[in-house]
This record gives C-alpha cells, structure tokens and sequence, in this order.
C-alpha cells in the first residue's frame, strides 16, 4: 500500500495547533515513515496536489473569503477532512467577534487601538479579501474528524495521525480527549 | 421497600426514592447537571432521561420516583443518543467556550458530561447573542453566557441560605438568571456566602478570586474548620503551592452541609492588610525590624521585674480566634506566672459572661445546639443581627421561613432580620428582663400557659405585662408564637445582664423553647471556660501584651490600649495597634496553624494547618512556648480538664 497522502493548512487560527503538531518531537519522524506530507503552511508546498490527497488537516475557523477558499479547495481536494483544534472545531477565541458585528471589529482594529494615531483606516484594497463571520469548519464544508482543543495535545495528534496513516479512522476519547 | 430492576440488576430501595438514587444504590452512573444531593430535584436539564419500560417517553430519573416493579434501562442506544442531543442542545443555547473559561479542564461538570460521552464537537453553532456578564460583586462575577439554566444557585440561594436573591427573568431562551428583581449582583440583597458560585456546574458563577488560579486536579484540599466566628463550619481548603486558592464549604459536615459564610470563603483570599514579617522592636521613638532573640530580650527586660505584682503589673489580652492550646497557655502564662488581675480577650466576654455564671449558679448547661436552631419553627432572636455576624446560623433560620418558621425580633437596634421576621419588639436602650418576663407572663396568661403546674396568679401576670413596657397584644402575638410552634428557640448573643438572661431560661423552661447561644470569636467558650471574660479595664498596668491572632482590633480596645505605658502585639497582620507597639512579634494566620478549638455548641474540633506561614513568623503558640521558656516557666498540656473545671453554658463534648 502507498503511503497516504496528507496536507495541512491554517485558517482563522493562531497557528498553535501546528506549534502542537510539532510539539510530538522525534515522533514526527514515525509519521513521516508512514505518510507522505504534500503540503503544509511550514513546508515548502502550500497547496494540496491538484489531484488529490488523502488526508486534508485544516486548523482555525473561517473568517473570510480567502479562508473560504482554502477550505473549500482542501474539502475538494481530499477524502478525509480533520478539523484539527477548537477554532477548526467551533470557532474557539477568534469566534469572540461574532458578538460585535464586522464594521465595529474592523474599527476597533484599525482605528481605534491605543497604539494607531489619527491617520488610522479600515483597508478598503478591492484586491483583499472580505472579512465575514467567523465560522466553524463543518458550517462550510463537511468534516470527517474532529480533533478539540486549544491547541490538541501532542499526544492526541499524534494518536490522530498514526491512526489515519494506518488507514483507521481515529475515534478520539479519553486521554486524548480532555487532558486533565 | 420498592423493588424495581434497572439495567437488568435487581435493586430494592426505601418508597420515594428517585429512579437516579435507585440507580446509584447498585452502582449506576447515571449523568445529571442540574442534580444536586444537597437541593431539591429540579429536572431542568434533562440529562439523566433513562428509559423506562411501558412508558411513552424517555423520563428525568431525578424526579421520578421509583415504583415496584418498575423496568428502566440507562444504557441504551436510545438513552445515549438523547443525552448527546441534550449536551449539543445546552452547548449551543448559550456561548460556551472552553479555551477561555475559568472552569474548563476539569472543574466544569458540562465539559465533563460532554467528555463522558465522547464528544468530539457538537453539531450546532452557539447562541452567539452576546448575553449579560456582571462583575459588580466583589467576589463573584455573574457569567450568563454560560448559563444552563439549571437552577442550581437559584435553589441554593433559597433552600440552603434562604436569601432568594437569585431568580430568573423571562422564559425559553430569553430566560436570565438575575438577582433580586434584575439589579446589579453588587448591588443586589446578595450577602457573599459563595453557595451559588460552590453548586454552580459550569463557569456561569465565577469565584473571581480563584479564578485561573488552579483546577481541581492541581491543588492540595485539606479539610478544615473555619476561625471566623464561634459557629465552626467546616471548610475545604484549596492550596496551590502555599498559595490559597479557594475555600470552600465541606459538603459532609454535619454543623453546615455545605454552607459557608463570605468571612470563610472569600474573606481570607480578600485579605488586604499587610502582613507582619519580622519582629519589631521600638528604638528611639521608632519601630525598626529585629530579630527574635532580640524582641523577646526586650519583653523580657520589661517584663521580669512586673512578675508577680498584682497591681500595676502585667495586663494580657488575646484574641478568642487563638486555638484552645494557645489560649491555654496563654491564660496560664499571665494569670498563673504574671499574677496579673487583668487577662482576658479582645472580645470582653461580652458574649460569654453571663452565660458562663448563670450555668454555674443553676449547676447545669441550659443552651441547645444547631440541630435545634437547624429544626427551629420559630425563633425569637434577642439582639443578634444574624445577617451581619454569625451568618450561618442565620441561615438556618432564614431557611426555615418558607416552610412556615416564624421569626420574632427582640432588639432595641436595628436588626437585619427584620425583613425576614413575622414581628420586631423595641424596647428601651437595651433588653430588658421585664421585657422577656412579659414574653413569659403573656405565654402563661394563654392557653398553653393553663396546663402549667404552679400558674402565678392573675395579678402577677397583669403586672408583669405592665412592667414589660411593650404592648399586651404583642406579647400575647409573641407567646401565640412560640406556642403554636413545635420546635421554639431563643437565640442570643451578647450582652445580655445577668436578669436578663435569667428571665431568658425562666421563659425556656416555661415554654419548652430551646436557648442557642451564638458565643462569640471562635474559641469564645473556652476563653470563657478558663476565666477570659471580663472587661478590659487598665488601671496602671506597666505592660500590656495583646496577642491579636488573625484579627483585627476594635476602635474601643485601640483607644483602650494606646495609652499602655509598654505594647507588646502579637498579631499576624499589622493595625493600628501593631504600629503603636513598643515590641511587635509576627504570628501565623489562622489558616497557618493548627489547633482545637470549641464551638457556640460545644463541639470541640481541630482546625488543620493549610498554608506555610511566612519565614520569620511563629505560630501562637510557639510563641508563648518560647517565651515561657526564657522565664523558665512550664506550661502543662491539660487544656482538657481546664475546659470542664466548671459548668459551662453548653455541654462541652469531644
């Protein structure tokens, strides 16, 4: 059997869930002998191959079109979708902004922060993506796994991926579910 | 006895019991969120549904009772897929998110329901309609957003304290938990005891002192008893590294079940005076820092040449939050080695004098204890706000008036209870005993009184009623009271005269009503058993030492103490004494060291040590053991004899 193939990318998130990834030191190793890693946003390869992958492991929520799109390539893309960590999962803390609507974020963000001076403006560069509601993974595209947390321990990841590269679908509970 | 078979296993409980109690008799788990042990079955969340054989529905086994025969099944498919659907509904009702809730990993009982059945996500999306936060309150943030509407505070802000300042406002998913009638928390009838945040399952009341400070998983808890007042509930407590965490109230303990008040559970974290670090010793005009040998060189340097004068001698004043050991050895330090006249407690048995000579004139103890005030269905409170002081007793009154307790007050002063009680009886600057011997006289005068053995006569009665200063159709209210009730009590606090209290144990006698006495500090009963309990009166006293333990002084006694010709305090944290000291020595707080101590009820008990005091400081009693040392003077260990070498109000047990 091929090893399977896997990409990852990052959304709405804070790129702690692939800081956690890492986190499983010399265990990464084992998961490349098993896999065979086509793209991620800490390799060189950003996108999943055109004509598929196996696995697609996306960490944040969406909250924006380019976020959108990177979601909906990697849903095209590969069989098994993981949404990796709580942003990916329900939203997590970017989530926040849904209580206050788009055009006070942007403001607070822009203009009103204690650090910007008068000449403070919102982007408004037809060329940039527009910024929505921030939304889980499965309120996109179908998910296939979960993986909770902020950010999943190591462990559990790793559990996740050598299950995956085995062909499993990982059943997360227990240990790998709430660390306590 | 019911018999019913759950999950296949035969199981035989008491007529009554809930299908959930049924289930845990044998030993099955059955989920629930809004249950408590301690509150009434409310069947609000729905995640304990089981399936029950013949019945439409999945059922709340919480609320239902079990009958024979009765087939229930907690396992099956149906059953598991229903409480998923429950957790998913309750997760997305409101905004709960885990990464940045106080409570999550462990000490959230939603989070954990959720990982107990395997949970990865939930398929809905939140509320997302930002709800209320209220951090108003000083000790308690209000966090409707990850509200579950179980209505646990609620209950235990009724049935546990009986304060109902917690509710709901509007229905469905508009429903608000709100205090009072929709106020700001801080603002609110709330009196700080904390139950609300102690029973809450998700973050939804937040202790905002422990809040991030450690889970569950990670501290060190110690069952304890609390020192802030006579009543001694007891408390667990939270330790994370020598740091406090949380207190809370011990669920198991027979006094309080559970209930504590703001002095145990937030007081201590709240604490914001300095702490006493080092010795201090005057030295021109100044209090600068020293060692231990060189403070206690100084006391002693003053102290050697008072020893043994009665008159302008020494003067010892200790706190009654002091453990019964130090208490012990203070009292045998100054009476017996000083021969000073003039050794009593910062409190002046003012709660305990009276009390302590009348039970050793009538030979015998004549106070009931909490179980009585815990079953009171009416009490008669004589000038003890128990809204301010002693709070938990106060709770056991205030819980009983929704189930028909009467409350009466007796108090010359404004009394919070007020607003609970059935009647208020004003009279003079004090109480006075013609007030209660009116009580009495009226109680006599009605139909109860008329199976009395030796009724005084007519006139007596009318001229008791008389003198009482209160008006005929009161007393005969108050006596209709007392007598159409099955547990009366009489509770009082301090200073009472010795008529008075008199009058108090002729009118219990009469009517069959308890007396509680409410005692004051923690160890007020033993500091009045080893004779601690007059006024502080200095007249020439060349040293006074004050051993302040964890409290803090009194205007009264500042003003009294200022003027002492030599200070010594001993205390853990500084005042304004400690700053007019000539000689500071710097103690443990309460929760620092270990000792016995004896409660309102006589019920001796041991309060752990649950921190590590700073370096530099010194338990009491440690304290007193060096210094009898450097006199050469033996204190023996027989706290328990001298306990009981006279008749106290209450029965001394354990």
């Amino acid at each position: 059997m091929a090893k399977p193939k896997v990409s990852s990318d990052w959304m709405a998130g804070c790129s702690g869930c692939h800081m956690s990834l890492l986190d499983m030191d010399e265990r990464i190793a084992a998961v490349l002998e098993l896999v065979d890693l086509r793209s991620s946003p800490i390799t060189d390869l950003k996108h999943p191959d055109e004509t598929g992958v196996d696995v697609g492991i996306l960490e944040g929520g969406i909250n924006n079109t380019s976020n959108e799109a990177v979601a909906l390539m990697m849903r095209k893309r590969s069989k098994i979708l993981v949404a990796l960590g709580d942003c990916a999962v329900f939203g997590g803390v970017p989530a926040m902004r849904n209580f206050f609507t788009i055009e006070e974020s942007l403001r607070r963000a822009y203009i009103e922060t204690e650090s910007t001076d008068s000449s403070g403006k919102i982007p408004d560069d037809p060329e940039l993506c527009v910024p929505t509601r921030v939304r889980a993974l499965q309120e996109v595209v179908p998910v296939d796994v979960f993986v909770p947390g902020c950010p999943p321990d190591a462990d559990t990841i790793f559990f996740a991926l050598s299950e995956l590269a085995q062909g499993r679908i990982p059943v997360i509970k227990d240990q790998n579910l709430s660390w306590q | 006895m019911t018999k019913l078979i759950i999950n296949n296993k035969p199981v035989e409980v008491i007529d009554g019991t809930s299908v959930l109690n049924a289930a845990r008799s044998a030993g099955i788990e059955v989920p629930t969120l809004c249950e408590h042990p301690h509150l009434t079955p409310y069947g609000g969340c729905r995640l304990c549904l089981v399936e029950v054989e013949g019945a439409r529905t999945l059922q709340p086994s919480c609320t239902l009772p079990v009958t024979e025969g009765m087939v229930v099944r907690t396992d099956t498919d149906k059953v598991l897929a229903a409480r998923k659907f429950i957790l998913t509904l309750i997760f997305s009702e409101r905004n709960h998110f885990c990464p940045f809730c106080q409570v999550s990993g462990g000490d959230c009982e939603l989070q954990n329901a959720a990982y107990r059945e395997g949970m990865t996500h939930w398929p809905l999306q939140p509320n997302w309609q930002p709800f209320p936060v209220d951090a108003s309150h000083p000790y308690i943030v209000m966090e409707n957003n990850r509200c579950i509407l179980c209505r646990r505070c609620v209950r235990a802000c009724g049935e546990l304290i009986g304060n109902f300042t917690l509710g709901f406002e509007e229905r469905g998913a508009r429903s608000l938990l709100v205090a009072d009638l929709g106020v700001p928390l801080g603002v609110s009838s709330c009196i700080s005891c904390g139950s609300c945040v102690q029973v809450c399952p998700t973050g939804a009341m937040i202790d905002r002192w422990s809040a991030y400070r450690g889970r569950e998983t990670q501290v060190d808890k110690t069952e304890s008893i609390c020192t802030g007042c006579s009543v001694g509930c007891g408390i667990n407590v939270l330790v994370r590294d020598n740091n406090l965490v949380r207190i809370e109230g011990t669920w198991d303990a027979k006094l309080n079940e559970g209930v504590i008040c703001k002095v145990g559970r937030f007081e201590p974290l709240a604490e914001e005076r300095n702490r006493l670090l080092t010795p201090l010793v005057r030295k021109d005009g100044k209090l600068k820092a020293a060692t231990w040998e060189e403070a206690f060189s100084a006391i002693q340097a003053k102290l050697a040449p008072l020893a043994g004068s009665v008159d302008k001698g020494v003067a010892g004043i200790v706190s009654t939050g002091l453990s019964i050991e130090s208490l012990y050895s203070f009292k045998k330090l100054f009476s017996d080695h000083f021969k000073s006249n003039m050794v009593t407690t910062l409190e002046e048995g003012d709660y305990t004098s009276q009390g302590s000579l009348l039970a050793q004139e009538m030979g015998k103890s004549f106070e009931g204890n909490a179980v009585d005030l815990q079953k009171a269905d009416c009490v008669v409170v004589f000038g003890v706000d128990l809204v301010k002081e002693h709070e938990v007793l106060g709770f056991f009154v205030k819980r009983n008036i929704p189930n028909g307790a009467k409350v009466v007050i007796v108090d010359p002063a404004s009394n919070s209870l007020e607003y609970f009680a059935e009647m208020t009886l004003k009279s003079g600057k004090t109480i006075d005993a013609n007030l209660i011997k009116g009580i009495t006289a009226a109680f006599i005068d009605s139909e109860a009184g008329k199976n009395l053995a030796k009724a005084p006569s007519e006139s007596s009665i009318k001229e008791a009623i008389a003198k009482s200063g209160a008006s005929e159709v009161d007393l005969k209210k108050v006596a209709a009271l007392i007598s159409g009730s099955e547990h009366p009590v009489l509770v009082y606090g301090k200073s009472l005269s010795a008529e008075t209290l008199k009058a108090l144990v002729q009118l219990s006698d009469i009517t069959g009503a308890k007396i509680v006495g409410t005692k004051g500090g923690a160890n007020s009963l033993a500091a009045s058993q080893f004779g601690l309990n007059s006024p502080v009166k200095l007249n020439g006293h060349q040293l006074v030492y004050a051993a302040l333990g964890s409290e803090d002084p009194s205007q009264h006694i500042i003003q009294l103490l200022e003027k002492a010709p030599f200070l010594v305090v001993q205390a853990a944290f500084s005042s304004a004494l400690s700053a007019r000291a000539d000689v500071v020595l710097p103690s443990q707080s309460w929760l620092e060291q270990e000792g016995m101590y004896v409660n309102f009820e006589g019920k001796i008990q041991k309060g752990f040590k649950t921190l590590t005091g700073p370096e530099g400081t010194k338990s009491d009693e440690e304290i007193f053991a060096v210094l009898a040392s450097k006199i050469n003077f033996k204190v023996d260990a027989d706290w328990k004899k001298s306990l009981r070498e006279k008749v106290a109000q209450v029965i001394i047990q354990g």
